[in-house]
């Protein structure tokens, strides 16, 4: 199957146009950002406390809502984890004031008052530890070991809560039963667990708090971290091709960056750690296009010396159509599998990626090729105080005449690998 | 078929083997990140001002004695910050108590002002102040999760000079009772005796018809041999549940020798708990006193008449454990706060779903992907195959040689490579494609293909790789993983693209008498 054999359109000939629409869609994609929605910043980044509970018998987000309001915490955040998981939910609350501690008790117990209301006995299966279970039944003794060895009847007791908790390890316990079948369980133990133990409604999967200072740090390490890696790659595409060509690399890459976080911040995914992984592999990805597109020109300028800027441009761009589409084609299915298949926590990241591929595979053709030539001639005009003509790269810059010096042994050294093998 | 080309296939051969090799059996060769094993990752402070602070008080309360000793005032102290101090001198006695400081605190900097002397620890003496309380506190943090007995914790200051511990703890579910074991100062106590010993619970608990009041519990002791001073039993004392005096009340703790010559560990409480303590003992004078460690019962001596300020625990110990015992009381005590900045845990179910989903994405992706390039490029899109599955071997392989993490990103990464990697397979075809185009022979036009696509494939993965490098500098965990996977699997695609590609092809024009065309779609 071949795609665009001959492609030969004219992507440059509206190159304003392009400038116009893709500076729109950046604008659009930071408005979003900045006065609509905002971005759903996660705890990483703003601080504070994150909780995902699993529920037995799972309340609807609104209730949970509603009740935890009562409680005193209505300012959390609650989301439901995932289509997949009903019974699982995230809870979410900001620091207070500028304590460098968390609200996970607080939020762990607000549940356990709506969620195990009544009374009972202490040691909750679904969420006490393996000691304080050891303990308990060391305590009740229901095999009666501690007459003839303490120490021993402590070890067995120890390996029972253990295995009791593995299964709880599994997910949410049910009820009793579940536990019936664990290694060393017997009917003596099972019945005193009945008695003096029983089953919450609620497990505590994970729990994460992150103070005001480490937020500050992160949220400062991953903007530099993000506006870093655009400079090295202005600088690696310059020092590799031309400046000119660096800055329309970047200019995409803005432009990527831009519209995939308006659209990240309209479907209201968190953001957070993973999310500037993610950005910077788009950042990655989506100038690999315009590289490939540079090495075309490059290769072209070798042959012709006399084409036009606009026309080497545009050849470039036409001959490396297919690869283009082939290689977003690929990332895009894999990311699409990401994004439906990799689960909750993965789902924020693949959805950069994902639309990341469209919108930068997008940028590379129009805007990246489009403003390399827009610079080109503002450059040109500036530099002759003339109307612009079309620039013949041969006079522009006596650099192309001679293609940059640093690639040209590598190419022969490749060669010569390859014919060596 | 040539030599060349049996090498080459060797060296693949022995690349795949050796990576399958490895990570094989990956359950045990893949290290887990806490997010995918479930476990614990704490970021703490340790609070150098405490540490500061104390030492400014120690030195205000010793430059107060030497003033008295050379007939002077007591000097009061006017605390400016934690590392600077002000005393009012008395008229005349300035220059002597400059002299003093000078010869006995050369660190602090003193500062007259008429009457007014201030004082201001050097930067450097503070720097080296701030670096040993946090690595006092990281010593006493490794040994108490030592005591707690984790598989592989992970215990390590945070960057170069910081007052940052990060402590890692797979597996551990319990965050709550490990903060209160790494900030909590001591696990000593003191409790007053109600009955006992008893060689049984049931003996023991016979005098309050089997159940204690609530103000009373039951511990255990051991009864050690007296001449092997072996553990030969255990014995249960009836005490009361509030401790008056805990480990926390201990100023110092050293090995030392009893009255009948044996090692027992002396300590001094500071001067308030000596207080309490003496109020204590005066109060109970008679009953015995428990000395818990851990809550077990390590001796009960009898109160013979009020005792303040210090004492000794005697509970037959070998030379040994004396000296292990004086250790984590006094490395149990934190030379200052400790507070949490970061907290993460994840309990296993979690991770557990995270990986079955992760393999499920990547095993659907690979599926998708290859069945594009086969579509695209018939036969030779099979390269593709290839390309993933040695893709896959040497991401796995690479993570286990390098003892790197696999995260939950990571897998992530691992998906994406395989989306990626067929990008120089896709270069390579498209450019073998023109010059089949332009009318050149099959044998030419592969090498061609490789030969004029080698710079596109250098280019683009040198700004993934530039992408990945500034990842690990800016991540932690997991996002750290994420870009070591990244940057392993950008070295499997460019080894699978340029080299094993090629080397397939090549093996194809062998295997085939007349080559006139190539399956390339």
């Amino acid at each position: 199957m071949r795609f665009f054999q001959n492609a030969n359109y004219d992507f440059l000939k509206y190159r304003k146009h392009w400038a116009v629409v893709s500076t729109i869609l950046s604008l659009l994609g930071l408005s979003v950002v900045v006065f609509h929605k905002g971005l759903n910043v996660g705890i990483d980044f703003a601080g504070g406390t994150q909780v995902v509970v699993q529920f037995l018998k799972p309340p609807t987000a609104d209730d949970l809502r509603k009740s935890l309001a009562q409680t005193g915490l209505g300012d959390a955040v609650i989301q439901g984890y995932g289509a997949e998981n009903p019974d699982q939910f995230m809870i979410r609350t900001r620091l207070h004031g500028n304590q460098e501690e968390g609200q996970e008790q607080e939020i762990i117990g607000a549940l356990d008052k709506i969620y195990n209301p009544g009374s009972h006995p202490n040691f909750d299966i679904n969420k006490g530890g393996a000691e304080g279970l050891a303990l308990l039944l060391f305590e009740n003794d229901p095999l009666q070991l501690k007459a003839a060895d303490i120490t021993a009847a402590r070890d067995a007791y120890n390996e029972v809560a253990q295995s009791i908790l593995a299964v709880r390890r599994q997910g949410v316990v049910r009820d009793f039963q579940q536990l019936a079948g664990v290694k060393g369980m017997t009917p003596e133990i099972l019945q005193t667990l009945e008695q003096r133990a029983y089953v919450g409604n609620f497990a505590v999967l994970s729990r994460e708090v992150v103070g005001p200072t480490v937020g500050a740090e992160l949220r400062q390490r991953g903007i530099l971290a993000v506006v870093l890696s655009m400079l090295a790659m202005l600088v690696y595409i310059w020092i590799r091709f031309e400046l000119r060509f660096g800055i329309g690399a970047v200019i995409a890459l803005i432009h990527d960056v831009l519209v995939t976080l308006g659209l990240y911040a309209l479907f209201g995914f968190e953001f957070n750690l993973t999310t500037i992984a993610a950005f910077l592999t788009l950042v990655g990805y989506s100038v690999n296009d315009s590289v490939v597109v540079f090495d075309r020109v490059r290769e072209m300028l070798r042959k012709s010396r006399r084409m036009p800027f606009e026309k080497l441009l545009n050849d470039a761009v036409n001959m490396t159509l297919s690869r283009t589409i082939l290689t977003a084609s690929s990332v895009f299915l894999a990311c699409l599998a990401l994004l439906f298949l990799g689960g909750e926590v993965l789902r924020g990241f693949s959805f950069v990626m994902t639309v990341g591929v469209i919108v930068g595979t997008y940028s590379s053709v129009f805007v990246a090729a489009s403003f390399a030539l827009l610079w080109e001639n503002w450059v040109q005009r500036r530099r002759e105080g003339q109307p612009p003509a079309p620039s013949r790269a041969a006079e522009s810059k006596p650099r192309d005449a001679k293609p940059p010096r640093e690639t040209r042994p590598s190419e022969r050294k490749a060669a010569a690998g390859g014919r060596r093998r | 078929m040539n030599k060349s080309l049996l090498y080459r296939g060797i060296l693949i051969l022995a690349v795949t083997a050796f990576m399958v090799w490895r990570f094989w059996p990956p359950e045990e060769k893949i290290k887990l990140g806490l997010d995918l094993r479930g476990g614990i990752h704490l970021v703490l402070r340790v609070k150098v001002e405490d540490a500061l602070r104390s030492e400014r008080d120690k030195v205000a309360e010793r430059l107060s004695q030497e003033s008295q000793t050379s007939g002077g005032p007591a000097l009061q102290m006017q605390p400016i910050s934690p590392t600077a101090f002000a005393v009012t001198v008395p008229p005349g006695g300035r220059d002597k108590i400059l002299d003093v400081a000078h010869s006995e605190f050369g660190e602090w900097l003193p500062e007259a002002q008429g009457n007014r002397v201030t004082f201001r620890l050097k930067d450097d003496e503070r720097r080296r102040l701030a670096d040993l309380a946090v690595n006092q506190a990281l010593k006493t943090i490794d040994n108490r999760i030592n005591a707690f007995g984790v598989a592989e914790p992970q215990i390590q200051r945070q960057g170069m000079g910081g007052d940052r511990i990060v402590v890692q703890l797979p597996g551990v579910d319990d965050p709550e009772r490990i903060k209160r074991l790494l900030k909590s100062t001591a696990f000593l106590e003191f409790r007053i005796v109600e009955s006992g010993p008893a060689s049984t619970s049931a003996e023991a608990l016979a005098a309050y018809n089997g159940t204690l009041p609530p103000n009373l519990e039951l511990l255990e002791g051991t009864v050690k041999d007296e001449v092997s001073g072996k553990s030969i039993g255990t014995q249960f004392y009836v005490v009361q549940k509030v401790a008056r005096v805990t480990g926390r009340d201990l100023k110092s703790a050293r090995p030392g020798v009893g009255q009948f010559n044996d090692p027992v560990v002396e300590f001094t409480f500071t001067h308030e708990a000596g207080q309490r303590f003496g109020e204590l003992t005066q109060a109970n004078t008679g009953k015995g006193l428990a000395i818990v460690l851990d809550h077990r019962v390590v001796s009960a001596p009898r109160i013979e008449t009020r005792i303040t300020d210090q004492g000794i625990i005697r509970g037959q110990f070998t030379q040994e454990e004396v000296t292990d015992l004086s250790t984590v009381l006094s490395s149990g005590a934190l030379p200052a706060g400790i507070e949490t900045l970061e907290e993460r845990t994840v309990g296993p179910s979690l991770g557990a779903d995270s990986i079955k989903d992760g393999i499920r994405a990547g095993v659907v992706g690979a599926v998708l992907v290859v069945l594009m390039m086969v579509v695209v490029y018939h036969l030779s899109g099979v390269n593709a195959i290839a390309a993933l599955v040695l893709n896959v071997a040497i991401i796995f392989g690479g993570l286990a040689y390098f003892g790197a993490t696999l995260t939950l990103p990571g897998i992530a990464g691992v998906v994406l490579t395989m989306g990626m990697a067929v990008d120089a397979n896709v270069l390579i075809f498209e450019r073998i494609r023109e010059e089949l185009r332009a009318g050149r022979t099959p044998r030419t036009s592969i090498e061609e293909g490789f030969k004029r696509a080698f710079a596109s494939v250098i280019d683009t993965h040198m700004t993934t790789l530039i992408a990945a490098l500034f990842l690990f500098q800016f991540g932690t965990g997991p996002v750290r993983g994420f870009a070591v996977t990244l940057m392993i699997g950008l070295s499997a695609s460019l080894f699978t693209a340029v080299f094993v590609s090629h080397w397939l092809f090549d093996l194809e024009l062998s295997l085939r008498k007349r080559v006139e065309s190539i399956s390339i779609g």
